[in-house]
């Protein structure tokens, strides 16, 4: 793989902030920096000039870029005791402290592995009729890889292993078809999903959610902009709202200490005071 | 003189990685970054069987967590564990490499790219090649290699790799790895 220094990866973070308005200055820089040396492998572009250079002469092409920099590649259903717990006591609680009607939000959603579980576990409750799922996303190429339903299959062994410990009630493969060894998942579960393409610092975010699923994002940016997001996230949701992240992210030492209640230690579940 | 060990180990590590950490004196004065497969869905249980016998605290870290020495930082399980900016541990759920994550390449490399030649970068009994590209990059960064001795190692795969690819500083067995980081007060 090839490899790129800090200052190349200053110098390609000021070009997409220049030219394209995404601004990635505050993102933790090693993982940054390696994604940026996988673009430049994976389009064979040999050196960072050259992706600059690509960048700066095809517009078109910082749709894929952003892609391919924000993927933070998952599975489904990972850490399948977070959704036991959604299930069996999370929601429940949730609609009885917030009433039935129930508004979810994805900030920062690349692959759709957490928007499919999460519509296939409320479609096993029986609740996603009733939940508004909100989408929103960095750049067109994630939203149209979730509409799409597409997904990886490397991701397809250890999806299925964790659908079933996390107590789903068929079987995974229910909820996708292979063809031409490709997986894609059933679409109609998304079909009341609302995908937005927005920075969520700068333009205008949903308001009165009652869950947030924002689970291994904030492990991407660096303290200054996990505080930054934290605060908009809070923002956005109603008292008494549910924020999951991810099990080895932490807000006790952020923004989240003071305006969120710890209620799952081994799951990172937070109440919003 | 140095700055940090890093470790990684697979199959048949497990004992000898106990065995380092029960040897390691209380002061040492670098931490010690552990990057070892394990199973991605059992979170719990790998953590404590390492302490029990060990002589440093170890911590499975969270994302940001600052460095400190004297202290061992086992990569969480279904993460990838980095070296930040600033010493901090940084953690990603990027695709495994090579099937792996924690990927121990992963560790090593931005290891070697944080503390460069004050690293020492350990590779243990293993099935599969993981941490052999890394170890070069230690190498690459003027950091000091070791491999446990294949004749030594539960399953050699690991070791021989990472040989293969690197001329390494020194092939030692557990007792000569523990002897070896003891005399670097």
């Amino acid at each position: 793989m090839p490899e790129i220094g800090i200052v190349e990866t200053r110098n390609i973070i000021n070009v997409i902030n220049q030219k394209y308005n995404y601004d990635f200055s505050d993102y933790a820089l090693t993982s940054l920096k390696r994604r940026i040396e996988k673009i430049i492998e994976q389009n064979n572009l040999k050196y960072p000039d050259i992706l600059i250079n690509r960048l700066t002469d095809e517009p078109q092409f910082i749709h894929p870029f952003i892609d391919q920099l924000t993927t933070g590649s998952t599975e489904m259903f990972r850490d399948p005791s977070l959704w036991r717990l959604l299930r069996e006591e999370i929601l429940p609680t949730l609609q009885n402290e917030t009433g039935k009607d129930l508004k979810i939000w994805l900030p920062f959603s690349v692959s759709g592995d957490e928007l499919f579980s999460l519509a296939i576990m409320l479609h096993e409750m029986n609740l996603l009729d009733k939940a508004s799922i909100l989408v929103s996303a960095l750049s067109e190429t994630s939203i149209e890889t979730m509409k799409s339903g597409i997904m990886l299959n490397s991701k397809e062994e250890i999806s299925c292993d964790n659908y079933v410990r996390a107590n789903g009630k068929l079987a995974l493969p229910k909820y996708y078809t292979l063809t031409d060894g490709r997986i894609t998942r059933d679409i109609s579960l998304i079909k009341n999903v609302r995908f937005t393409k927005q920075n969520i610092e700068t333009e205008p975010v949903p308001q009165n959610i009652k869950l947030v699923l924002f689970r291994n994002k904030m492990i991407y940016f660096n303290t200054t902009l996990q505080n930054r997001i934290l605060k908009t996230i809070y923002n956005t949701m109603v008292p008494n709202g549910i924020l999951a992240i991810g099990t080895k992210e932490s807000i006790s030492t952020l923004y989240g200490n003071n305006n969120f209640i710890r209620i799952s230690k081994t799951e990172s579940i937070y109440k919003r005071k | 003189m140095y700055k940090a060990i890093v470790i990684g180990g697979s199959a048949g590590s497990f004992q000898v990685v106990t065995k380092i950490l029960s040897a390691l004196p209380k002061d040492l004065n670098v931490p010690v970054l552990l990057s070892l497969h394990r199973l991605k869905h059992v979170r719990s249980g790998f953590l404590e069987a390492l302490m029990l016998k060990s002589n440093i605290p170890i911590i499975e870290p969270d994302d940001k967590e600052q460095i400190k020495p004297g202290r061992a930082y086992l990569a969480p399980a279904n993460y990838h564990m980095y070296i930040e900016l600033g010493n901090r541990i940084a953690l990603s759920t990027e695709e495994p490499v090579n099937h792996s994550r924690p990927s121990i390449d992963l560790s090593f490399v931005t290891a070697a790219q944080a503390y460069r030649d004050k690293l020492i970068g350990i590779i243990l009994s293993g099935a599969n090649s993981d941490g052999s590209y890394g170890l070069q990059k230690v190498k690459e960064y003027n950091g000091l290699t070791i491999v446990q001795d294949p004749r030594e190692c539960q399953v050699r795969t690991m070791s021989e790799a990472a040989m293969k690819l690197t001329q390494v500083d020194h092939v030692y067995t557990t007792d000569q790895i523990i002897n070896f980081l003891l005399k670097l007060k």
